[in-house]
């Protein structure tokens, strides 16, 4: 399904990316106007910091009592007469889904955007006992005839031009369709105006689970969600199990951020609070209703300190689109359903892989702007240390880059050792100094140098002046104060018995 | 909930069977399997469900609860609480909402002005087909009389009728608000037996009749009586509309009218 499984690391997959320049352009675009119009709608609302913090509290605190509000919300939508079910890993979940299918002797699914489906290949699993699954929003529609999987949160076919979307599309239709955005979308209205009304089955996932009423909340534009929830006889919800929040009460806050941070907008065109299947009088909706509820990794950052905050997302994409890293390179380069800086820290917390996804963390500058985009205020940049840190704690750093780092820590804690390697690289650096600067990409200078250039050592060093810089300033310098002096005495004291927990990193 | 399971059993799977005594023991049979089948599922669920919560009380490392943690912070900060527009401003920020995604605004004196509106509209659109939701207020627009080339259906108001269908051919849909909010621009609509969901979606145009009267401030002044009724008082769809149906998947290009309706008009009343 990948676009480009076939490359392995994260440099790989961005160096594709970077060439191809229609994407690299459609990124940009992207994510400067989402990114604009998030700055602008919030700055609108304003009091931005508040609801923000308003978001974290009511996340943080649902997540920390999980088994309570998850619990109550899966007896309330028991007691609205919904099927809930529970899945463990991602596999159980599909086998779920496919036991419902299979039930219902489904022909046709009909899907609106779920990134938990995405999580689990669900459609692939679908195919295979021969039920068909559609995509219906309208990007996702896109990229499920390409093959492909998305590449935004929010805008999943954002690297997609319409004369490559009218390509696709005219083969469904088997006649030239002319690359007009009206016309595409004219075309895909009608099509999948039939699906939903013969689909057997609609299939959706959940932006936000109600604890105290056992409703399902969705937020969409297009409306194919409320087609999939309307039109069908059959729903089956994918809900990650972190979906849920207390109250409609709390809807409000997250109403209010997750709109104005994913597209800018002050709400979605369509939100929809789903509360059990039909009502026996009604004539639409759904007659059964499933909820599979999806751990997949989810529990594992329950407890952890450092990651347990990555449950309260949203899902809104505005990481992504405040990340410098991510506006390059675009999401194919994560090379996973979760891209941007979101998905670098979640998908190797999800797979407890930390080796597998080792160099999505390093595909970050660790600037921050992620958390600053944050609705719910999660720490983003430093979970990326983090995961760095538990990548070579656990002994899958790259050897050569430990082996240096060792070498390094040899060289700069002995000062002799410093000071003879300088000597022999002051002599040796001849071979390759040009004008006082180090442009080879011989060896290990080449990650380096092909970017940036490497100044040469001087000729006379700090270190070499610092003797004479010293006595200097001690002729000038007022004496310590004595309480000072003591304290000083006492670290420097503490230190030589080895208590000194500083540097460890 | 018997009451619904019944009912999602008894209306299940029809397969075109010809002899109707066979169709009918085969259809009682596959749906008292079908109803085994899920009565199995919910079992192996409610045990799963324990030892699921088990273990995630586990991974928080504190014993499963099961009274109500107070929360800290619960809904929208306090100034916002209090914040509120006057009627007039309501009807303005609304409106002014309402057109910037794309959605169509007039005001009318009565129920009688809007329904010569939606008739002359519908006149000129050559509209063929009508759907309206099953309610006193817009039975009194009139539009079986004013527009007699069209066909007017009422939402649910026979049997043997697909009306999901019908929705669906529909070229103009007519709903009445049960409440609007001009914060956001945003239409609330709740399902019944005579208010289809899909009176609100399926048709290409649709008309919302928005009592001012019912035009809050805030969307927390619908969301907060959702939680004060409790989930006995939900119905199956509570839907905020907020204006057309809208996408920008295709290189960031506005389409208007992806899948529910392009053309929305709020006619204000009052």
């Amino acid at each position: 399904m990948s676009a480009n499984k076939g490359k392995s690391s994260v440099k790989e997959r961005a160096e594709l990316a970077l060439n191809d320049e229609f994407l690299v352009k459609a990124v940009k675009f992207t994510t400067e106007r989402l990114r604009n119009g998030k700055k602008n709608a919030s700055a609108e609302h304003g009091n931005w910091d508040e609801w923000r913090e308003r978001g974290r509290q009511i996340r943080l605190h649902t997540i920390a009592h999980l088994d309570y509000y998850l619990n109550l919300f899966v007896d309330n939508a028991r007691a609205n007469g919904v099927h809930v079910h529970f899945a463990d890993k991602g596999e159980d979940a599909v086998a779920i889904a496919m036991e419902i299918a299979q039930r219902k002797a489904a022909k046709t699914v009909v899907k609106s955007k779920s990134m938990v489906s995405e999580e689990l290949h669900l459609n692939h699993a679908l195919e295979q006992i021969g039920v068909e699954a559609i995509e219906t929003d309208l990007g996702e529609y896109i990229i499920q005839l390409a093959g492909e999987m998305p590449s935004h949160i929010v805008i999943p076919a954002i690297h997609k031009n319409r004369y490559q979307i009218a390509d696709l599309l005219s083969e469904v239709a088997g006649e030239r369709l002319e690359a007009d955005t009206t016309v595409l979308a004219g075309f895909v209205r009608k099509k999948l105006r039939e699906k939903f009304l013969e689909a057997d089955i609609g299939m959706t996932g959940c932006n936000f689970a109600i604890a105290e009423t056992g409703s399902m909340v969705l937020f969409e534009n297009e409306g194919n969600a409320r087609m999939v929830t309307t039109v069908p006889k059959t729903q089956i919800t994918l809900m990650g199990m972190e979906r849920i929040i207390p109250s409609f009460e709390d809807l409000e806050v997250m109403a209010t951020l997750l709109p104005r941070s994913a597209t800018g907008q002050k709400l979605t065109m369509y939100m929809s609070a789903i509360t059990g299947p039909k009502r026996t009088a009604d004539a639409d909706g759904p007659e059964e209703m499933h909820i599979i509820i999806v751990d997949n990794g989810r529990s594992l950052q329950l407890g952890d300190p450092e990651f347990q905050e990555l449950l309260n997302c949203i899902r809104c994409g505005a990481c992504l689109n405040a990340c410098p890293v991510y506006r390059h390179i675009g999401g194919h380069a994560y090379g996973s359903t979760y891209s941007g800086p979101i998905g670098a820290v979640l998908t190797p917390a999800l797979n407890k892989n930390v080796a597998e996804w080792d160099d999505i963390a390093n595909a970050s500058s660790l600037c921050g702007a992620c958390y600053e985009a944050c609705p719910v205020k999660i720490p983003l940049h430093d979970m990326l240390i983090y995961l760095r840190r538990r990548k070579v704690e656990t002994g899958n750093g790259k050897a050569v880059e430990t082996a240096g780092m060792k070498g390094f820590a040899a060289l700069t804690g002995s000062s002799a050792a410093m000071k003879a390697a300088l000597a022999i690289g002051k002599i040796g650096q001849r071979l390759v100094v040009r004008g006082g600067e180090i442009r080879t990409k011989l060896g290990p200078l080449k990650g380096w140098n092909s970017y940036r250039v490497t100044p040469s050592l001087p000729r006379r060093s700090f270190r070499d002046r610092w003797e004479k810089l010293d006595r200097e300033i001690d002729a000038k310098r007022p004496p310590m104060a004595p309480d000072m002096k003591r304290r000083m005495e006492r670290i420097v004291q503490e230190r030589e018995q080895g208590g000194g927990g500083h540097g460890g990193h | 909930m018997a009451d619904i399971k019944r009912q999602a059993v008894g209306e299940s799977i029809g397969e075109g069977k010809t002899a109707a005594g066979a169709a009918q023991a085969g259809l009682a049979g596959a749906d008292a399997e079908h109803a085994a089948w899920l009565a199995e599922m919910e079992r192996a669920s409610r045990a799963k469900q324990e030892s699921f919560m088990n273990g995630i009380s586990a991974r928080l490392r504190h014993p499963r609860m099961t009274t109500n943690p107070q929360q800290p912070a619960r809904g929208a900060p306090d100034f916002w609480r209090t914040f509120d527009w006057t009627p007039e401003e309501r009807i303005e920020r609304f409106e002014a909402n309402w057109r910037s995604v794309g959605g169509h605004t007039a005001r009318v004196r009565d129920l009688d002005e809007a329904g010569r509106f939606i008739a002359e509209r519908a006149q000129e659109l050559s509209a063929r087909i009508i759907v309206r939701q099953d309610q006193d207020e817009l039975a009194a627009l009139g539009l079986e009389t004013s527009v007699p080339e069209a066909e007017v259906s009422v939402w649910n108001s026979e049997a043997d009728v697909s009306w999901k269908a019908r929705a669906a051919e529909a070229d103009i849909g007519v709903v009445l608000a049960d409440q609007a909010l001009a914060y956001t621009g945003t239409v609330v609509v709740r399902s019944a037996p005579g208010k289809g969901r899909s009176v609100s979606l399926l048709p290409t145009v649709l008309f919302i009749l928005v009592p001012a009267e019912r035009l809050g401030t805030r969307l927390g002044e619908a969301l907060i009586p959702m939680d004060e009724g409790g989930r006995e008082a939900l119905p199956a769809g509570v839907h905020f509309i907020t204006g057309p149906s809208r996408s920008s998947d295709i290189e960031n290009d506005l389409t208007i009218g992806v899948h529910g309706p392009g053309v929305v008009y709020a006619l204000i009343i009052g």
